[in-house]
């Protein structure tokens, strides 16, 4: 059976806008859905370690409450985060996208269960971190072992979404759904990748709970300082070794793209790792000084360049991947310029708006407006 | 055929329902109860009531828990569950209306943000800033669904957009604003409804009577507008769609049943909780949530059973064909899988050549890629059930697939392929319910034959072309129903028997004669 044969036809409709808005907005929030969810779970993980590392007080009990307390906002930020790039991903590969999900269709659809399970507990967590802190770890450590799971589900499908040539003989051995891509030599590179990601971010976010504590608690502050820069530094390093081995197990033509024949594919590489090792040569440094400004400002900004660079690299290997199958010239374009400028304006108006909420709540550096209990 | 179909065993249909009836039950919550809680807010403070405050603090708990999880996750799980079920639709939907959920994105961001800090932001700001953050929230919940109402408006009548493909054209079509109105009023409802159920649950009669009256200010006037603007969506959707819903399918008929009478004990309800509203049980508001739940699945069936054979009106049928030949559709429309055969169309079957013996498995591919996405073999609206019902053979079965368009009032798509692949299709079927030509023949009497072989087209009405047009003489009519298709071209080649075609006419004389049809045709047909 000739593969390409099985790739779904696109429909009538042409895109409505040119392609490289759709690939910008589509890599843009992904890059914040990522880091939403790399807080989410790197931040869970990490203070699930650090309240079993100190059973008897110390900070970790702390750090947990806090960081538990903050999980039923990051869950909503990482999935309104991620509804964009998952609409953006329909819009220009939904022929691989659909396909690939209803190959291993039940588990995909679990995701939603599991997503809910995690998401109340969480709450659950989040609600009872003062009060039976056992329970609440315990509860807590199923909701990020739920996440977690989730991650591999995603790394199955867009793994699978780039090889169609693995579609046919999954989906004719069960048109049920219940298949995962656990033969693709990539898959456990790649998560373990990215969940190495999410928790050297998780600890960059645990420097903002440092920071956030700084003036009041300096010397709880500190430890969360160390902890999270620490848990940054070690999680990047072994990144090294985990960002090889996917390297390693990329099909070896997709491999050279990034060594040598696509010179952007090698160049992003080369400032990615780079950006990762100057990460941790600042993030060493300030620990060493206790520079909180340098650690949460930037440490992250450095790291920011890499993980764009990361984004776009995973952008180009899709393609790559895809490339017998799609090209961007596949698509017909008639730019809808009745709603196009709407949604702009809407879209500026609304990271205002946005903004304006963080501030007068106190948050994001705004000053919080005159406070008043209530009952 | 284009996509491969997901095998839900229990049925596709009945997972989609599931998801979106849960979905729109809590999301209609999210625009209506948005508004109670700045509404109540605003009471509560302009009569000092600290009770009154105290409970709404709660009920904004309750409110997140419910709307901004289960609502925002069930809110994903619809894209999820659409595009398993639905990739064709999905995509073209996404194609065309991608800046429309763009922008629904943006409100969805600063909803839930609103709605986070607004409960948060109980204990830690001044009630102006608060109430500003409430409003924020409800502005933004209603304007996410004054853009997704246009999208599923569209579905359902799609307006001048199959022939401009104009985005705005599609939006704000002929059901767009009495769907906005009937969602309105229903999510209004909706918030009265849930803030029963915190109500419940409080210790002070008092307050708890003060919650139940004033939820009822939302229930009951959101109910009473009901029937009126379902009057107005119903008149806007055309005639021939809105035909499906009478007639020998009676789907839509039975869920609008249903959801005239739910809405009517949920309205009967609310009024009875004023009887004693300081003892407002736990029970007995989660009986009218349940019955509200109901009321509102109903609704959903209504308007997806109207809609079909579509799922896109005029455009797309509900199993992922293009109902008429347009540029670009890949040579998935009815006309050309007609041409062409489903094996040689459909990329995701596996049987490539019909044989001999392999008819059945054949068959059970195209049972797969064209009906899948409604019917299953023997569970939701399973064939099954169906042909033993109908006591169809083989024969039949090929011969009445021929006229599904035509069966229940066009509920159905036709079917497409060729006719060797609808006899490979009626082999299958044949095997979920094996009847045999003889088990077909046994039926005698003249209302049995009816029922088995021409209520799926014919009702017993003096209009009906059986009723008005066939000849009353005995020996003639029996005759005319021996060539069905030389009656009517498109009438389905049944062959009934001897007996069966005369018990048929006697019964078919019989009913006219005692519901005075009248002036019967003395012609041939």
């Amino acid at each position: 059976m000739i593969q390409s044969n099985l790739i779904p036809a696109l429909d009538p409709n042409p895109l409505p806008a040119p392609y490289w808005v759709f690939k910008l907005l589509l890599i843009v929030t992904f890059v914040l859905h990522i880091l939403a969810m790399n807080f989410l779970l790197g931040g869970g993980v990490l203070a699930l370690a650090a309240k079993w590392r100190a059973k008897n007080g110390g900070f970790g009990g702390r750090l947990f409450s806090d960081v538990a307390k903050k999980m039923p906002v990051l869950l909503p930020a990482t999935i309104t985060l991620g509804i964009a790039p998952l609409l953006f991903v329909q819009v220009l590969y939904g022929q691989f996208f659909y396909t690939s999900s209803i190959v291993m269709a039940w588990p995909w659809f679990l995701v939603l269960v599991m997503l809910t399970a995690a998401y109340y507990g969480f709450y659950y967590a989040s609600f009872r971190s003062g009060k039976s802190a056992g329970k609440a770890g315990g509860v807590m450590l199923v909701s990020v072992i739920l996440i977690f799971l989730i991650g591999f589900l995603f790394s199955n499908n867009l793994t699978l979404s780039q090889t169609p040539a693995r579609w046919a003989a999954k989906y004719f051995a069960d048109p049920g759904g219940w298949n995962l891509n656990l033969t693709e030599p990539a898959l456990i590179p790649r998560f373990l990748h990215f969940f190495t990601a999410a928790v050297a971010v998780g600890g960059i976010f645990l420097v903002f709970v440092a920071l956030a504590n700084w003036k009041r608690d300096k010397g709880y502050a500190r430890q969360v300082l160390q902890f999270g820069g620490k848990a940054f530094m070690y999680a990047t390093m072994a990144q090294f070794v985990v960002g090889l081995i996917f390297l390693v197990s990329l099909p070896r033509g997709l491999r050279m793209l990034l060594m040598g024949d696509s010179p952007l594919a090698t160049t992003l590489l080369l400032v990615g790792i780079a950006g990762g090792m100057a990460a941790i040569f600042v993030m060493s440094g300030a620990l060493r000084n206790e520079n909180i400004r340098a650690a949460a400002l930037y440490a992250p900004g450095v790291l920011a360049v890499t993980i764009s660079c990361m984004a776009v690299m995973r952008d180009l290997l899709r393609d790559a991947y895809l490339s017998p199958y799609f090209h961007a010239g596949q698509f017909a374009v008639t730019t809808q310029w009745s709603v196009l400028p709407l949604f702009l304006a809407l879209f500026a108006a609304g990271v205002i708006l946005w903004l304006v909420m963080m501030r007068r709540y106190g948050l994001l550096g705004g000053k919080k407006e005159i406070e008043r209990p209530q009952p | 055929m284009n996509y491969p179909v997901w095998d839900v065993a229990f049925g596709a249909g009945l997972l989609i329902a599931l998801v979106a009836i849960l979905h729109v039950f809590v999301s209609h919550f999210a625009v209506g109860g948005g508004l109670f809680l700045v509404i109540t807010e605003h009471k509560a403070r302009r009569k000092n009531d600290a009770a009154l405050l105290g409970w709404l603090k709660k009920h904004t708990r309750f409110f997140v828990l419910v709307t901004v999880v289960f609502g925002a996750i069930s809110g994903v799980g619809i894209w999820f569950t659409i595009g398993l079920i639905g990739p064709t639709a999905t995509s073209n939907l996404i194609h065309a209306y991608v800046w429309g959920w763009a922008i629904e994105w943006v409100f969805f961001f600063l909803e839930i943000t609103a709605a986070l800090l607004y409960l948060y932001g109980w204990d830690k700001l001044e009630p102006r800033l608060h109430l500003w953050y409430g409003w924020i929230y409800f502005g933004a919940a209603y304007l996410s669904l004054v853009i997704i109402n246009g999208i599923i408006a569209f579905m359902l009548t799609s307006g001048s957009w199959t022939k401009n493909h104009e985005f705005w054209k599609g939006f704000f079509n002929p059901t767009y604003f009495p769907s906005l109105a009937f969602r309105t009023a229903i999510a209004l409802a909706l918030a009265g409804i849930y803030a029963l159920i915190t109500s419940s649950v409080e210790k002070d009669a008092g307050l708890k009577a003060r919650i139940v009256r004033w939820s009822a200010w939302w229930i009951v006037p959101s109910l009473a507008v009901l029937p009126l603007l379902a009057r107005w969506y119903i008149r806007r959707i055309p005639a021939d769609l809105w035909a499906s819903a009478r007639g020998p399918m009676p789907t839509a008929t039975h869920y609008a049943l249903f959801a005239v009478v739910l809405l009517s004990v949920t309205f009967v309800l609310a009024l009875l909780s004023l009887l004693r509203p300081g003892h407002m049980h736990l029970a007995f508001s989660l009986l009218v949530a349940l019955v509200a739940l109901g009321a509102m699945g109903s609704f959903e069936f209504v308007r997806e059973a109207i809609r079909k054979p579509f799922v896109i009106s005029n455009y797309l049928y509900a199993n992922s064909l293009y109902s008429t030949q347009i540029p670009g559709d890949g040579g998935f429309s009815v006309d050309e899988v007609n041409a062409a055969g489903v094996l040689p169309s459909a990329k995701w079957v596996s049987n490539r050549d019909l044989t001999g013996g392999n008819q059945a498995a054949v068959g059970r591919e195209i049972f797969r890629v064209e009906c899948e996405s409604c019917h299953t073999a023997n569970a939701y609206r399973g064939l099954k059930h169906y042909i033993a019902l109908r006591q169809w053979d083989e024969s039949k079965i090929q011969a009445m697939i021929g006229g599904l368009e035509f069966m229940h009032n066009s509920v159905m798509p036709p079917f497409a392929g060729t006719d060797a692949e609808r006899g490979a299709l009626a082999v299958y079927l044949n095997t979920i319910e094996p009847v045999s030509s003889e088990d077909a023949a046994a039926a005698a009497g003249g209302q049995t034959v009816f029922d088995q072989n021409c209520s799926m087209c014919h009702r017993v009405n003096a209009n009906d072309p059986l009723f008005k047009n066939l000849t009353s003489d005995p020996a003639a009519a029996g005759e005319a129903l021996k060539d069905l298709t030389a009656l009517f071209p498109l009438m389905p080649d049944l062959k009934l028997t001897d007996p069966q075609r005369t018990a048929l006419v006697g019964w078919i004389n019989a009913q006219r004669s005692a519901k005075g049809f009248g002036n019967t045709a003395q012609g041939g047909k």
